[in-house]
C-alpha cells in the first residue's frame, strides 16, 4: 500500500513539474498556434541564470530575478524574431525556435562548459518532509508541487478573473475583432509569450536545483513538453494539468511495474509461446516507461484530436 | 622488394581512394576520430587532451622513425555515421592509427570499418586503438587482430569494485543491478549476478531503465528500498547516475553505490555531500604510488590546465602502451606497416605509476591493475572544486583483476 | 529559365567527372551530400508540394536502412538481390511502412499531422534499443557490400557512382511524379483539400498514397546510407535527424523543386566543413537556420528562383551589382560575427581559462594575429566589423528603395 501511495506521491509531483514547464507553452500555442520549440530551453535559461545569481543574491531572490531575467529574454525573441517570422506561417514559425534551441544551447555550452554545475538544493531547504515505511519525502519536492499549484490557481484566476484574462482569451479566438476593439494585440502577444518564458524560467530555476542544471536538460524535458501540451488539449490550462498529472502518474506507476504483455497471454495458455517469441512481448513494463507519453500522445490524437480538454478542432 | 611494397601499396591506396596520396617519407598519422561537438562532446574533449598530452611526450622522446609523429582530429559528430565518415577520410589523408574513446556505439562502427577496410585492403591495414569503448562484444563476438582496447571492460569493472567492497567489508550482503538498458547496461548486469555468486552474496532485484531519459528516479528508489539492499552496483554514468544518486539520497535510505563512472568532472561537483561515501573502480587514483602519481598529476596539469580525472588517465595509459610498441617497430618506406605494429603491441609492456600494463593476445584486451576508490573528505586531490575527492581503499593488480577471454572471440591471426 | 536543361547537364557532368577532380575526403562528403539530398526531396514531396510537415522522417529512413543491411546480410552475407538492386529492397520497406503510417497520421492535418508522425517516429525510437535482434543493440548492425556484375564495391569510387544513379534517378522520377496527374493532386491537397474532397476526391486515400511514396524515396536514402557505412544503427532513428530534413529543405527552399536537394547537400558539406573547422558549428548552424527562416522564407533556392521569374526591373548589370554590394557587406557581418564568437569562444574554453593566473590573461591567436583578451582592440574590432557590415546592408537596401519609389 505503501509503495502505490509514494508512486502515486512521486507520480503527482513529477508530473506538476510536468505542468509548470508546459503551463507556458499551452498559453503561447493556445495563443499564437505556436509549437515553441525553445520553450524547454526557457527552462534551461532559468536554471543557469538562478545559479549564476545564486551566490550573489542567495537563493530566494535567485529563484525570483531568473525568471524575470527569461522573460526578458522572451519578450526579445518574440519582438524581434517571431515577430518578423508570423508573416511567413506556423511551420516557419516552429523552425525558427527551433534554430534558437540551438543556439541557445550553444550558448549556454560556451558559457558555462559541457558539464553539470554545481547547482544545488540550499541546506536550509534539503530536508525530509515526512517518512514513510522507511523513506524520507525530501521536502524540496513538495515544495516544488505547491510552486506548481500555485502557478495554476494563479493562472487560471488572472485568465479567468480579470480583464487582461477576458482579452488574452478573446485575442487567442478572434484576434482581428479584439484589435478592432481597441485593444493591442501584439502587445498581449508579447506579454504572453514573455510570461510563458517566465513560467518556463521560473520552473528550470527550482527544477535544476533538484534535478542536475546540465547543457542538455532542454533535450530530456523538449519533446515530452510537447506530449503534454497535445494530450492536453489546445490552450487549454485545466487540460494541461491533466495531461501532466496523468504522463507523471503513469511514469511513476509504470516504472514500478514488472508486467510483461506474455503475462496476460500466459492466462489464455500462451505464455510459453510468448517467451519463446520474445521482443516485445516479454519486454518488463518497467523498461518501456519512456515509450508511455508517446502512446498516450498517438492514442489522444487518433481517439480524440482536440486534447483531453481542448475545443474541437 | 621494398620497391615493389611499397609501390603495391601505393597503387592500392590510388585505388580504393581515387585520390593518390603520397606516402613515403611522410611523418606517421594518427587520427583521432573524437565526439569533439553535440551533446557528448564532453568526454571527446577528455579524451582529447589526454591522446594529445602523451603524443607529446612520445614525440619528445623522437617521435617514429625519426619524425614527429602527427595527429589529425576528425568530428565524428557523435554518431556511427558520423564516425563512418570521419574513419574513411582519416585513412584518405593517410592515417595508419585510428584512436577513439566514447560510447561504444562509435566504437562498434570504428572497429568494423577498419576489420573491412582491412579485408579489402591486405597488406596496407590500419590499427584502431580503442581508448573507452567498454561493451563486451568488442573484444567478444566483435573482436579482431587489428582493434586493441586500452580501457576496462563490463566484466573487470564490475567484478574488481565487488572484490574491492567485499574486502572493504561494505559490499553487505543484499545486491541491487541497477542499470541503464542498452549493452553496456546489459553486461554490467550479467556480471553483477555472476560476480555475486562467486562471492556468496544474493543478487536481490535486477532493474533495467531508459538511458539518459528518466527526470525522476524516486520510483526506483522505491524499489530499491522495497527489495531492502544493501549496495547498489550501476555501470550508470553522467545524468542517469547523478539522479538516481541524488533520488536516493534524498530518500534517506543508506544503500552504497558501486559504480564504474562517478569521477566524470561535474559529478562530485553536482552530488557533493550526497557522494560521500560512495564507490569506484577504474585505473587510476593519485594517491597510490603518490611520488609518481604526483609527477605525472602536475606534468599533465601543466600541459592540459587540469588534472587528469575519468577517462583521461586511462586513455594516457594505452597512449603510453602505444608508444612503447611504436619503439620496437622498424619504419618501412611506407611509413608505417600495421601488421608489425600489432605484433608489437601485443609484446609491448610499460609501468605506469599504477604498475605494470600490457595487452593479453587473445582478444586484445589491456590487462592493468585498478583501484577501488571511495568518496571522501580526507582525499588529497579534491573533484571539481569541492572538499571532496577519492581515496583509494584497494588497489587490485593486475592478474588478479584480469578477466576470462569470452568464448566468443575467434579471433583471426594473420599467417 | 531557358538555360534549365543546359545547367542540369553541366550539373550531372561535373558530378559524374566528381572522383577525378576531388580528394578522397571531398568524395566522401559528397555521398552523404547526395544521399541528404535524396533525403531531402523525398521530405519535399510530402511538405513542400502536398503541405504536410512530418517531424518523423527519421523513421522511414531508419526502416530503409535496417531493411538494406538485413538484406546485405541474407543468405550468409551473399544478399538477397545483387548489390546495386539493394535501395530497392530500401525503398519497398518504406514504401510498406509510409502506407501503414500514412494511414493513421493523415487522417489529421496541420499541428496533430506532425505530432502524430513525431510520435511515430519516437515510438519507434524509443523501441528500436529493446528489439536487438531487428537493430542490433547499441552497436548496430554490420554488414558487407559484395561484388556484383563485375564491380567491387569495395572502392570509395563505386560506391560514389552507386549513390549518384540512384540519386539522379529518384530525383528524376520524383520529377515526373510531379507531373502525373496525382502529382498535381497533391498540390491541390496542399492548397485546398475541402475542395479537392467536394470534387469527390478521396483526400485520405490521396494523402496515404503521397505519404508512402514520400516514405518509399526517405526508405532509399536509408538503404544507401547503410550500403555506404555497411552499418546501421538506432541511432538513425533520432529525432535529430527528422529535425534536419526539415530544416535542409526548409534551407534550401520546400516549395521549389530542387530546392531541398539543395539544402540537403549544402547543410551536410557545411557541417563536413566547419565540424573539423571549429567546436562551435552547431552554434552556426543554428544560426544560419534563424537567418535563413526570418530574412528567406522562401529558401536559398526559393529565393533565386523568384528573383530570376519576377526580376526588378532595373536591368540585369544593377540587380548584380545590388547583389554582389549586399553579399560584399554582408561577409564582412559575417567576418566580424564570426570573430567575435571564435574569439569569445576561446576565452571562455576551459584551457584558457586554466592557463589564467592572478590578472594574467594570455594573448590568443586567432586568424594568425595575437589579441590580448582584455584590450578594447579585438572586441571593438569585431564589433566594428560587424556594425559595418550590418550598416552597409542598409545603406543598398535603402538605395534600392530609393531607386523604387523613384520609379513608382
Amino acid at each position: 500500500m505503501d509503495q502505490i501511495l509514494f508512486a502515486l506521491l512521486n507520480g503527482t509531483i513529477y508530473g506538476l513539474l510536468l505542468f509548470m514547464v508546459s503551463a507556458g507553452l499551452t498559453l503561447i500555442f493556445g495563443m499564437m498556434g505556436v509549437l515553441n520549440f525553445a520553450h524547454a530551453s526557457f527552462y534551461m535559461l532559468g536554471a543557469y541564470f538562478a545559479y549564476t545569481l545564486q551566490p550573489l543574491t542567495g537563493f530566494w531572490l535567485a529563484i525570483i530575478l531568473a525568471p524575470i531575467l527569461v522573460m526578458g529574454v522572451g519578450i526579445l525573441v518574440e519582438r524581434f524574431i517571431l515577430r518578423h517570422v508570423h508573416e511567413h506561417g506556423h511551420a516557419h514559425e516552429l523552425l525558427v525556435t527551433f534554430g534558437l534551441s540551438v543556439v541557445i544551447a550553444e550558448m549556454i555550452k560556451m558559457v558555462y562548459g559541457k558539464f553539470a554545475v554545481d547547482y544545488r538544493v540550499p541546506a536550509e531547504l534539503n530536508f525530509a518532509a515526512f517518512s514513510l515505511s522507511g523513506i524520507d519525502y525530501p521536502f524540496y519536492r513538495l515544495f516544488m508541487g505547491g510552486i506548481a499549484v500555485v502557478m495554476f490557481i494563479a493562472i487560471y484566476l488572472l485568465l479567468t478573473k480579470t480583464r487582461v484574462g477576458i482579452v488574452v482569451r478573446s485575442a487567442i479566438y478572434r484576434p482581428q475583432m479584439v484589435e478592432a476593439l481597441g485593444h493591442n494585440v501584439p502587445m498581449v502577444f508579447m506579454g504572453v509569450f514573455g510570461i510563458g518564458a517566465a513560467l518556463a524560467g521560473l520552473a528550470g530555476a527550482v527544477a535544476g536545483a533538484f534535478y542536475t542544471t546540465n547543457p542538455n536538460m532542454a533535450l530530456e524535458l523538449g519533446v515530452m513538453v510537447f506530449v503534454v501540451v497535445v494530450v492536453g488539449g489546445l490552450g487549454s490550462m485545466g487540460g494541461a494539468m491533466a495531461a501532466s498529472l496523468l504522463i507523471g502518474i503513469t511514469n511513476s506507476l509504470a516504472v514500478g511495474s514488472d508486467f510483461r504483455i506474455a503475462d496476460i497471454l500466459t492466462w489464455i495458455g500462451m505464455g510459453g509461446w510468448a517467451d519463446e517469441v520474445g521482443g516485445l512481448l516479454t519486454m518488463r513494463m518497467s523498461s518501456l516507461a519512456a515509450t508511455l507519453p508517446f502512446f498516450i500522445m498517438l492514442l489522444v490524437l487518433v481517439l480524440r484530436p482536440s486534447g483531453l480538454m481542448g475545443e474541437k478542432e | 622488394m621494398g620497391f615493389q611494397k611499397f609501390a603495391r601499396g601505393t597503387a592500392a591506396m590510388a585505388l580504393v581512394l581515387g585520390a593518390a596520396t603520397a606516402a613515403q617519407a611522410e611523418p606517421l598519422k594518427i587520427a583521432l576520430v573524437e565526439t569533439l561537438s553535440g551533446p557528448q562532446a564532453s568526454t571527446g574533449l577528455l579524451y582529447r587532451d589526454a591522446v594529445k598530452y602523451q603524443l607529446s611526450k612520445i614525440n619528445e622522446a623522437g617521435g617514429f622513425g625519426g619524425a614527429p609523429i602527427e595527429l589529425l582530429e576528425f568530428d565524428n559528430q557523435g554518431g556511427p555515421v558520423g564516425a563512418a565518415d570521419r574513419v574513411r577520410a582519416a585513412i584518405s589523408e593517410g592515417a595508419d592509427i585510428i584512436l577513439q574513446g566514447s560510447s561504444s556505439a562509435v566504437a562498434g562502427q570504428v572497429t568494423e570499418d577498419v576489420r573491412k577496410y582491412n579485408l579489402r585492403n591486405a597488406g596496407n591495414e590500419v590499427l584502431y586503438v580503442n581508448l573507452g569503448g567498454e561493451a563486451m562484444e568488442l573484444t567478444g563476438a566483435k573482436c579482431h587482430y587489428y582493434h586493441f582496447r586500452t580501457t576496462p571492460n563490463a566484466a573487470i569493472r564490475v567484478n574488481t569494485i565487488m572484490d574491492g567492497m567485499q574486502e572493504a567489508g561494505v559490499l553487505g550482503e543484499r545486491i541491487y543491478a541497477m542499470n541503464q538498458n542498452y549493452s553496456w547496461g546489459i553486461d554490467v548486469q550479467d556480471n553483477t549476478v555472476e560476480a555475486a555468486g562467486r562471492l556468496g552474496v544474493e543478487v536481490v532485484e535486477t532493474t533495467l531503465h531508459d538511458v539518459n531519459k528518466i527526470q525522476d528516479f524516486s520510483p526506483y528508489v522505491q524499489r530499491i528500498q522495497a527489495a531492502d539492499a544493501d549496495t547498489v552496483i550501476t555501470g550508470n554514468w553522467s545524468n542517469d547516475l547523478l539522479l538516481l544518486m541524488k533520488a536516493t539520497s534524498g530518500a534517506g535510505l543508506d544503500v552504497r553505490f558501486g559504480t564504474a563512472f562517478l569521477d566524470q568532472p561535474g559529478n562530485i561537483g553536482n552530488a557533493g555531500a550526497v557522494a560521500e561515501g560512495h564507490f569506484l573502480s577504474t585505473t587510476f587514483n593519485p594517491e597510490v604510488n603518490p611520488e609518481e602519481s604526483a609527477v605525472f598529476m602536475e606534468d599533465y596539469k601543466a600541459f592540459t590546465g587540469h588534472y587528469p580525472s575519468y577517462v583521461e588517465p586511462t586513455a594516457v595509459f594505452g597512449m603510453m602502451l602505444l608508444g612503447e610498441a611504436l619503439k620496437s617497430v622498424e619504419p618501412t618506406e611506407d611509413g608505417l606497416n600495421a601488421a608489425d605494429l600489432a605484433v608489437a603491441l601485443e609484446n609491448a609492456r610499460v609501468e605506469t605509476p599504477m604498475g605494470p600494463v600490457y595487452i593479453r593476445a587473445e582478444d586484445h584486451q589491456i590487462v592493468q591493475s585498478m583501484i577501488v576508490q571511495e568518496v571522501s573528505r580526507d582525499a588529497k586531490y579534491k573533484s571539481d572544486d569541492t572538499e571532496f575527492g577519492f581515496v583509494p581503499i584497494k588497489v587490485i593488480a593486475a592478474e588478479d583483476a584480469e578477466q576470462p577471454v569470452q568464448d566468443s572471440c575467434k579471433m583471426k591471426r594473420p599467417g | 529559365m531557358k538555360y534549365a536543361p543546359l545547367l542540369l547537364l553541366v550539373t550531372v557532368a561535373v558530378l559524374i567527372a566528381l572522383p577525378w577532380l576531388v580528394s578522397g575526403s571531398m568524395l566522401n562528403a559528397a555521398v552523404q551530400m547526395l544521399i541528404s539530398a535524396l533525403f531531402a526531396m523525398a521530405f519535399g514531396l510530402l511538405c513542400g508540394q502536398a503541405g504536410m510537415l512530418s517531424f518523423g522522417h527519421a523513421a522511414y529512413f531508419g526502416v530503409g536502412a535496417f531493411a538494406a543491411v538485413h538484406a546485405m546480410n541474407a543468405f550468409g552475407g551473399e544478399g538477397l538481390l545483387p548489390t546495386p538492386l539493394l535501395p530497392l529492397v530500401g525503398g519497398a520497406s518504406g514504401l510498406v511502412s509510409g502506407l501503414l503510417a500514412g494511414y493513421f497520421s493523415t487522417k489529421r492535418t496541420g499541428v496533430y499531422f506532425a505530432m502524430i508522425t513525431l510520435a511515430l517516429a519516437e515510438l519507434l525510437h524509443a523501441l528500436a534499443p529493446h528489439l536487438k535482434t531487428v537493430f542490433g543493440g547499441e552497436a548496430g548492425v554490420s554488414s558487407f557490400r559484395m561484388p556484383a556484375w563485375g564491380i567491387g564495391f569495395g572502392s570509395l569510387n563505386d560506391v560514389y557512382f552507386l549513390t549518384l544513379v540512384w540519386t539522379l534517378v529518384s530525383i528524376g522520377l520524383l520529377y515526373l511524379f510531379s507531373k502525373t496527374p496525382l502529382g498535381r493532386l497533391a498540390l491541390g491537397l496542399r492548397e485546398n483539400a475541402h475542395r479537392l474532397r467536394f470534387l469527390g476526391y478521396n483526400t485520405h486515400a490521396l494523402g496515404t498514397l503521397i505519404f508512402a511514396i514520400s516514405a518509399m524515396f526517405a526508405g532509399i536514402a536509408g538503404a544507401l546510407q547503410s550500403m555506404n557505412i555497411e552499418a546501421a544503427n538506432y541511432v538513425v532513428l533520432e529525432s535529430h535527424i527528422s529535425t534536419a530534413v526539415v530544416l535542409n529543405s526548409f534551407i534550401g527552399g520546400v516549395r521549389v523543386f530542387l530546392g531541398p536537394a539543395i539544402g540537403g547537400a549544402v547543410m551536410t558539406f557545411f557541417g563536413h566543413v566547419s565540424s573539423d573547422l571549429t567546436r562551435v558549428w552547431l552554434l552556426y548552424q543554428g544560426i544560419i537556420f534563424v537567418l535563413v527562416m526570418m530574412f528567406l522564407p522562401r529558401g536559398i533556392v526559393g529565393e533565386l528562383v523568384e528573383r530570376i521569374r519576377n526580376p526588378s526591373g532595373e536591368g540585369l548589370a544593377r540587380t548584380i551589382s545590388t547583389l554582389l554590394a549586399r553579399l560584399a557587406s554582408l561577409a564582412i557581418a559575417a567576418f566580424g560575427a564570426v570573430f567575435l564568437i571564435e574569439f569569445l569562444q576561446r576565452v571562455l574554453s576551459p584551457e584558457y581559462r586554466a592557463g589564467v593566473t592572478e590578472g594574467n590573461w594570455p594573448d590568443i591567436a586567432l586568424f594568425s594575429y595575437d589579441w590580448a583578451p582584455l584590450s578594447v582592440l579585438p572586441w571593438a574590432f569585431g564589433l566594428g566589423l560587424f556594425g559595418f557590415g550590418i550598416a552597409l546592408v542598409i545603406m543598398v537596401n535603402r538605395r534600392v528603395a530609393a531607386r523604387k519609389e523613384a520609379q513608382a
